[in-house]
């Protein structure tokens, strides 16, 4: 008895020194967080509720700047603008990245870590090299792009970032060819898990190429999926730089998205509580449709 | 049900060759066992006749059709992998039917054949569940069920026990011996345990290095191996092997000289080539202690290991070199205790340096 109760108090200090342990770990960041994210978000939300500058304090409104943004029409122009990119880009994204991952996953060796590096490698640059980069392929004048374009005009030239129909397009293009890199990876280690006896199995199941991928690869992959998917939609809907850059010295309110009005509310107009206010609305719809889609994709790879 | 015969079957990667002209008739019915260390190309060879891996050279037939060049699902061949292989996100009644299903098999007859297999491997409680929520064992019966439901013309197995615990091991042991008795369909069992290849085979096809050393039923393997290295293979414990420095002729048998002495073997002298280089081999139960001291070896117990029903003894001999011999169950030695052993004559195998077999009789 006496043992076993030397034991339990040896293995309280040892808990006490644990916690102890466990939060000199964390503090630095729990600090930090709290200070640089947890706090100024705090400040926003009231500031979102006060007709305040930018800068300096101002008076309680309640939920008057909502209601005047929510009848704001550049507001709907920018939430439109961004469900269209992110109508462009999440889905067409993943399925590029899959089909790309299923390719790169046949190949053996150095050729794999070579093709997957191609393809990795827009991924690492900076958002200003990758505008620059295609704006010149696209410029309408000497861009390469216009080769192709000419071949559906009639042999006339077209400006793709000045023609509102085809400026989302375009920017969506460019960023799926940016970012696809990332999800290539993910879905090739999500490849990667599934063992080559299963493909083997279902080789003398009779199972042909299409019925494999339908019944046994898509299967298996779709938790990647869904994180894809996820990770995408949270990124489109927070789509700021690209358009921003792509936008400059044209008509920018036509193809506004919503950071992008954030943006010009605050640093453009001076609306400190405005702005705030349209950074709550898009921060509520982030986290709505990201956790209403996640839950939604697992779902459905339950079944 | 159907004969597989291979003929002249070679493979290689590149400049390494891993198989080298292997031929077989496998009759149809039989239980056929691989059996070799690993590395010896047994698994590469089953993979081969699955269509799992190509065929360089040589052909494979499988009843009158010739299956080298056809795609997996087309040999009427089904295999059971070493880790199962199951689809993990199917469950049991999915994971057998897939293959019917893929080949457009009626719907009420999927159900009845998946319902029989289950019922003969007792899995019926488990169709509605996934791979993950059963046990090794039961993994295993899915795996040779989804096996059964496809009626194949033979079955391949590729080290189906070695994932399992001890116990469990010999009881699915007997239960494959039972429904190979029950369904009679050829198959064909890849294993590097010697046991598993003695109880479950017809015949053993003993594999080493690339070739086959011997193809021969459990007790001809065993009783007359056609090599050195299949009688040190099968068996266990091992065989005894000890140098021989003299052969002579007594009365048309070879005399020799072994372990420090004469040694009478029931082989014929004149089938034997010179004394350089050869090897006496004698198994533990064919070397038994002679209570008397009249035996022919003599020696100090190193080590005494009881099984129970007999006694194996080591014993350092006179020249230096150890041997096991065997014993009576209530065997009184104990280890440093000076012992003389009696080798049976007419189990004796003498082998060539080329590694070579000599029998009795």
């Amino acid at each position: 008895m006496i043992v076993a109760g030397k034991e339990a108090s040896h293995m309280l200090r040892d808990k006490r020194q644990e916690y102890l342990t466990a939060l000199i770990l964390i503090g630095p960041f729990v600090l930090i967080y709290g200070a640089l994210f947890v706090w100024p978000t705090i400040q926003m939300a009231l500031l979102s509720f006060t007709k305040a500058p930018l800068i300096g304090p101002g008076d309680w409104v309640g939920w008057d700047n909502y209601v005047k943004i929510l009848g704001h029409r550049l507001f709907h122009a920018a939430f439109w603008n961004t469900a269209y990119f992110v109508l462009l880009t999440v889905i067409p994204n993943t399925l590029v990245s899959l089909a790309i991952a299923l390719a790169v996953n046949r190949l053996k060796g150095w050729q794999q870590g070579f093709v997957l590096a191609c393809f990795f490698l827009p991924y690492i640059l900076p958002v200003s090299v990758v505008f620059l980069t295609w704006n010149w392929i696209i410029d309408v004048q000497y861009g390469l792009v216009q080769y192709v374009v000419r071949l559906f005009n009639g042999g006339q030239p077209i400006s793709l970032t000045r023609t509102i129909p085809l400026f989302m397009p375009s920017v969506a293009f460019v960023t799926i060819w940016w970012t696809l890199g990332f999800n290539v990876l993910l879905f090739i280690a999500g490849l990667r898990n599934i063992s080559p006896e299963i493909y083997e199995a279902a080789s003398l199941d009779s199972a042909g190429r299409w019925r494999q991928f339908s019944r046994i690869t898509w299967p298996l992959i779709w938790p990647v999926t869904a994180l894809v998917l996820t990770i995408q939609l949270i990124a489109q809907l927070k789509i700021f730089d690209q358009v921003y850059l792509f936008s400059i010295g044209g008509r920018q309110d036509a193809t506004i998205v919503l950071v992008q009005y954030i943006y010009k509310l605050a640093f453009q107009q001076n609306k400190g509580g405005e702005a705030a206010s349209a950074a709550m609305l898009l921060f509520g719809m982030i986290i709505i449709l990201s956790v209403l889609q996640y839950q939604l994709l697992r779902a459905r790879g339950q079944k | 049900m159907a004969d597989i015969v291979l003929n002249e079957v070679s493979k290689s990667y590149g400049a390494v060759s891993v198989l080298e002209k292997v031929s077989m008739h496998i009759k149809s019915g039989e239980f056929i066992v691989f059996l070799g260390p690993s590395g010896c190309g047994k698994s590469t060879l089953l993979r081969m006749i699955a269509g799992l891996e190509a065929v360089n050279e040589g052909e494979i037939h499988i009843g009158d059709r010739r299956v080298d060049q056809l795609p997996p699902n087309q040999r009427g061949v089904a295999m059971v992998f070493q880790n199962y292989a199951l689809y993990p996100h199917m469950t049991v009644r999915a994971n057998m039917s897939f293959g019917l299903q893929n080949i457009g098999t009626d719907k009420a007859e999927i159900t009845r054949r998946v319902e029989d297999a289950a019922r003969m491997l007792e899995i019926v409680p488990l169709l509605e569940r996934r791979p993950a929520q059963l046990s090794g064992g039961q993994r295993q019966r899915v795996a040779i069920g989804r096996a059964i439901v496809r009626e194949p013309e033979a079955f391949l197995l590729d080290e189906p026990l070695s994932n399992l615990d001890a116990g469990l091991r010999v009881r699915t042991r007997v239960e494959l011996a039972q429904l190979h008795n029950r369904i009679k369909a050829t198959m064909i069992f890849v294993t590097h345990d010697q046991t598993e290849a003695m109880t479950l085979a017809s015949r053993i096809v003993v594999m080493n290095n690339r070739r086959i050393e011997q193809i021969g039923t459990p007790m001809e393997v065993y009783s007359r191996p056609a090599s050195r290295f299949v009688a040190a293979f099968v068996g266990s414990p091992s065989m005894n092997f000890l140098a021989v420095t003299a052969i002579a002729d007594k009365g048309g048998r070879a005399a020799v000289t072994a372990g420090g002495s004469v040694i009478d073997t029931g082989i014929a002298f004149g089938a034997l080539p010179g004394p350089e280089g050869l090897t006496l081999g004698v198994r533990p139960d064919a070397l038994r202690v002679a209570a008397d001291g009249s035996g022919s070896l003599t020696g100090k117990i190193d080590i005494v290991e009881r099984l129970g029903d007999r006694t194996l003894v080591h014993v350092r001999l006179g020249d230096g070199s150890l041997v096991v011999a065997e014993d009576a169950g209530n065997s009184l030695l104990e280890p440093g205790m000076d012992v003389s052993l009696r080798p049976d004559g007419a189990a004796t195998h003498i082998f060539g340096a080329d590694g070579r077999a000599y029998h009795a009789g």
